[in-house]
């Protein structure tokens, strides 16, 4: 602390930040939790239902639980391609002795561009009539029984928009981790070569434990982001086709938005903003504990 | 972050030995294996632009009819001549660049204050305040919607620059304090110590040694944080309705006519135009931010 | 800590009580089209949803224009959001937040009609009647725009014919010929497909093209009523005519009528498979005259395209000259902020609308000004304006804007499912009817 600092000049450094989070974060998530007892379509008289809504969300209503899980499968498959990747890349890079600084910029390049267009690039990539660049890829290597509408097939399509969301963003993960492998002493990687340890043994026994605190942040990172999906599904299958493609962001918005229900929107605001902390909580406990034993 | 734990002490095997001679690098196909590797993963990444711009340059016919991943068979700049047409891209470009810079500017200095409140002036309660500042990394931005949507229409703040700017600064502003934070605690102790006893008071010296220590950090912060506001889609799509008023995702939608029609051609020119801005920026501070982010990382 | 949390609830209470009762109340009499008074002008809104460099701005901007030479200070502000579900989103945000421009495009929605019920919307009726204009429309044109009781609140702007355009050489090639019943319609498709033919080029992206075909057999077998009961949960896809509707969906996607991957593609995607002779048949509307029947078309198939109305079924309740004929989304009047100069101005644009409407190519929503055809139309541009002389009373209504948003919101997700086979026409049913069931109350109580 400092020594002569008071009580007004912390109040001067503190408020106007905290102002600005309570009236965009803290009030919106006390009013969602406000307005998930009451059905309100936005013209008509608000209605208090007490936890109606609630027991309608976990008991009647199906494409909430589907959107749930296709939520889930969503952020796997993006933590896969995100953390995945870019510990593969970052592990590549750091062997590599010329031009990483020109791969790096170009790994982060699709971070630059924006949702809306990424949409609009993808939906042709994946397309089959006319032939799309996905599809003409596999029939270039033989693979050609696997050809399909990726985002019309109730199969395929929840991965093939999860796709698109997973390689925006491993350049900027990749950049984290490449950071905190460059920092592995190079003095106890040489020892461990010495004693004859494989290349394996090395990853796992050395260079993982001591980027294991850095993989946190980026995992906490990564799983919150991969729950904040939305624009991608939303704009290039709006949860389609049925609710294959729906997470549980897109089916708040339009039921918010679209249905005019605020009020059970708001209930699935409250659950997601559970579903986020408890993710949270998970990773924190499950990767502590194992860092611990 | 303060997520973290001090990192394992790594299990050491060997002294270290350092008069290690580097082995010399021969070839291998491990190394051969892994150049292919990053090649290919490299063009994952970069075809879709190369493709994006490529089809821009495509005369409408070809596109409509021709093999679209095949090479163009004739170049036109038509299409953005029909890009600045349909929409006001200047403007969207302008919209776009107020956001970003109105929410920059809250982000970097609100967040370096309430780091500074936290980290070094210190008070009672600051572990609390820490943590409810966690809460705006870990929940979802969509939540918001609907609360602040009601807000907005009571006090008319509805269709304007501040009903963007609030919420992306707002959701930004935890990792940019985590950020400052983490950076703060590498200013040495001394340093305020010394000011102190030069008698210099709290605002001095962060005026005098906090903000000019910063300026790296200041710029990760803007970068990174410039990537997803400038990119912006769900505020602008839900708080914004003038046309004077949209940002450049939204003015992309402006391309989709009547019925859901999509003038192909001239959209992908939109797209071109409106990320050369940010891909300048990003192309000229790149070494900054990497810097910065490596650094932030690595420090925790 | 607990102190805090609970004062802040305290607050939030407060703060959305405030809005919550903005949101009732002060409205003017929606049934006074004649207001008395100075006319003072102002800036108006019109919140719309219509291409942005499309005729219909560029008039109703040029009107406005004009108007301002003659009353200085006014000018219309045009808001638009061409994209139609963004819009709806807009509008219905603005109207819970009480924010509702003073012009503002909607069509005869169940949400819409709450709108009007709440005294938020001019009567369109009256305001027509005491503007002398009334009779000039077309009877079709305005019907689009009333609600099920036959009250009218939304001004329509356009009129256009949905056709179901196709390519001669094709069928040929297949050795089909056009179709007499819809009935005859997966028949067709399977035949199309064994020649390697493309049957149906459609827009699944956008969802509206394939709820056109939901509504067709439907309005066949039972005729305009049926959505209209349905939607109140009066009629059910239990019901036979909704039972051939459900079953014949289904036989369409057996027959793989739509292309593969269709509920990813885009409208003009769409289009790009018709006019490059990939597909044999397209369902669009006149105001793609511009592109189908001028020499804008693709050389190589312009001599092949021609189009059908919607065929009949066998017993056949409607008639063949009566199909889809929409005059496109309507615009309405917010009865808080009509005055006289709001008055003032729509008299003055709508009597000269017409006209310049018509100068453009399109068919106007009045029948007493005459399209002019672009030079460089083909044959098939003047034959599709003329069908709009032979229609007949009843029109089939698209259902999107028939249904409250949640259930047509769910039947778009059904229907790609139910014609890409991956539910049977028995869960479809069921799953819809419940969905009736449970959304249908909320909007017709």
């Amino acid at each position: 602390m400092l020594p002569n600092r008071s009580k007004t000049s912390v109040l001067v450094f503190l408020l106007p930040p905290l102002l600005l989070y309570c009236a965009a974060v803290l009030f919106p998530i006390l009013q969602s939790l406000f307005l998930s007892f009451f059905s309100w379509n936005g013209i008509s008289e608000m209605e208090f239902v007490g936890f109606a809504n609630y027991v309608r969300m976990l008991t009647a209503d199906d494409i909430f639980w589907r959107s749930f899980f296709n939520a889930l499968l969503y952020l796997a498959i993006c933590l896969v391609l995100q953390l995945g990747g870019a510990l593969v890349v970052a592990s590549l890079l750091t062997s590599l002795r010329r031009g990483r600084e020109l791969i790096k910029t170009l790994y982060l390049l699709p971070a630059v561009i924006s949702t809306v267009a990424i949409a609009f690039l993808f939906v042709p990539i994946y397309s089959i009539e006319p032939v799309g660049l996905l599809n003409q890829l596999l029939h270039w290597i033989g693979l050609g029984n696997l050809e399909r509408a990726w985002l019309s097939d109730v199969n395929t399509v929840l991965a093939a928009v999860s796709a698109p969301e997973g390689w925006r963003f491993t350049g900027l993960y990749m950049l984290i981790i490449y950071a905190a492998l460059i920092a592995v002493p190079k003095e106890l990687e040489e020892a461990a070569v010495l004693d004859g340890a494989s290349k394996w043994t090395l990853f796992t026994k050395i260079r993982f434990p001591y980027i294991r605190p850095v993989w946190i942040t980026t995992t906490i990172m990564a799983t919150t982001y991969g729950l904040r999906g939305f624009d991608i599904p939303y704009l290039m299958t709006n949860g389609g086709p049925g609710q294959s493609s729906e997470l549980l962001t897109t089916y708040m918005y339009k039921t918010a938005f679209t249905s005019t229900d605020f009020g059970y929107a708001s209930t699935i605001s409250v659950f997601i903003v559970i579903e986020c902390l408890v993710a949270v909580g998970l990773i924190l406990f499950l990767l502590k504990r194992k860092a611990d034993a | 972050m303060i997520l973290q734990s001090a990192p394992a002490a790594p299990p050491t095997t060997a002294p270290p030995a350092p008069t290690f001679k580097r082995r010399r690098r021969k070839p291998t196909l491990h190394r051969t294996l892994s150049r292919v590797l990053i090649m290919l993963i490299v063009i994952v990444q970069v075809y879709p632009l190369a493709w994006l711009f490529l089809t821009s340059l495509r005369t409408e016919q070809d596109f409509a009819t021709g093999d679209p991943f095949a090479l163009p068979s004739s170049l036109t700049w038509e299409n953005y001549a029909r890009a600045f047409e349909t929409g006001d891209l200047w403007r969207n470009i302008l919209n776009s660049f107020i956001v970003t810079m109105g929410a920059n500017i809250l982000i970097v200095l609100l967040g370096m204050m309430a780091a500074y409140a936290i980290q070094v002036l210190g008070f009672r309660w600051s572990r609390f305040v820490r943590g409810l500042f966690l809460i705006g990394i870990i929940v979802p931005v969509q939540i918001a919607l609907v609360p602040l949507f009601i807000d907005y229409a009571s006090i008319n703040l509805l269709d304007t620059y501040l009903s963007m700017i609030i919420p992306l600064a707002g959701f930004a502003l935890p990792m940019s304090i985590y950020l400052f934070s983490s950076f703060f605690e590498y200013i040495p102790r001394e340093t305020y110590e010394a000011a102190s006893l030069d008698g210099a008071g709290p605002y001095r010296i962060f005026g005098l040694i906090t903000l000019p220590l910063s300026v790296n950090t200041v710029v990760t912060v803007v970068l990174v944080n410039s990537i997803f506001i400038w990119n912006d889609f769900i505020f602008a799509n839900t708080f914004v309705l003038s046309e004077e008023l949209k940002t450049i995702p939204l003015g992309l939608q402006n391309y989709i006519g009547a019925m859901g029609k999509v003038d192909w051609t001239a959209t992908f020119a939109a797209v071109c135009v409106t990320i050369t801005p940010l891909l300048l920026v990003f192309l000229v501070l790149n070494k900054a931010m990497i810097q910065g982010l490596e650094s932030g990382a690595t420090k925790g | 800590m607990k102190k805090q949390f609970r004062a802040a609830a305290v607050i939030a209470a407060a703060a959305l009580a405030l809005t919550a009762c903005g949101g009732g109340g002060d409205a003017a009499d929606p049934a006074n089209v004649s207001p008395t008074g100075e006319i003072k002008p102002r800036e108006i809104s019109w919140l719309l949803s219509r291409p942005a460099d499309g005729a219909v701005i560029n008039i109703m901007k040029k009107l406005a224009d004009d108007y301002a030479q003659e009353h200085p200070g006014f000018e219309l502000n045009l808001i638009t959001t061409p994209d139609r579900p963004s819009y709806i989103q807009k509008l219905e945000t603005l109207a819970a937040a009480n924010k509702l421009p003073e012009l503002f495009d909607t069509d005869a929605t169940p949400f819409a009609r709450q709108l009007a019920q709440q005294g938020k919307m001019v009567d369109a009726e009256k305001l027509l009647k005491s503007l002398e204009i009334y009779d000039d429309y077309r009877p079709g044109a305005l019907d689009y725009q009333r609600f099920d009781d036959g009250s009218l609140f939304m001004i329509p702007f356009q009129f256009e014919l949905e056709f179901i355009w196709y390519n001669k050489a094709l069928l040929e090639e297949a050795g089909v010929s056009v179709p007499t019943s819809l009935d005859d319609i997966p028949a067709m498709c399977t035949a199309l497909r064994n020649a390697g033919i493309t049957p149906i080029a459609i827009d699944g992206q956008d969802q509206w093209p394939l709820e056109r075909y939901v509504a067709y057999q439907a309005f066949r077998e039972a005729g305009p009523e049926f959505v209209q009961k349905l939607k109140k949960g009066e009629a059910s896809f239990a019901d036979p005519a909704g039972q051939k509707t459900v079953e014949w969906m289904a036989e369409l996607g057996k027959a793989k009528c739509f292309q593969d991957g269709f509920s990813a593609q885009g409208y003009s995607d769409a289009q790009n498979q018709f006019t490059s002779g990939q597909a044999a048949m397209y369902n669009i509307g006149t105001w793609e005259l511009p592109s189908l029947a001028t020499d804008k078309l693709n050389p190589e198939v312009r001599d092949d395209i021609d189009f059908f109305t919607l065929p009949t079924t066998e017993g056949s309740v409607t008639a063949a000259n009566e199909f889809v004929s929409p005059s496109g989304i309507g615009m309405a009047v917010n009865s808080k902020t009509y005055d006289p100069l709001v008055s003032d101005f729509l008299k003055f644009a709508l009597e000269k609308y017409p006209s310049e409407y018509a100068a453009t190519g399109a068919l106007s929503p009045t029948t007493n000004v005459q399209t002019s055809i672009p030079a460089n139309a083909t044959p098939l541009y003047n034959r599709a304006l003329e069908t709009a002389n032979g229609l007949g009373d009843q029109q089939a209504m698209p259902w999107d804007t028939q249904l409250d948003p949640t259930t047509n919101g769910r039947l778009q997700q059904e229907l790609v499912l139910l014609v890409q086979g991956n539910i049977t026409p028995e869960q479809f049913t069921t799953t819809m009817d419940a969905t009736i069931k449970q959304n249908a109350p909320k909007f017709f109580k």
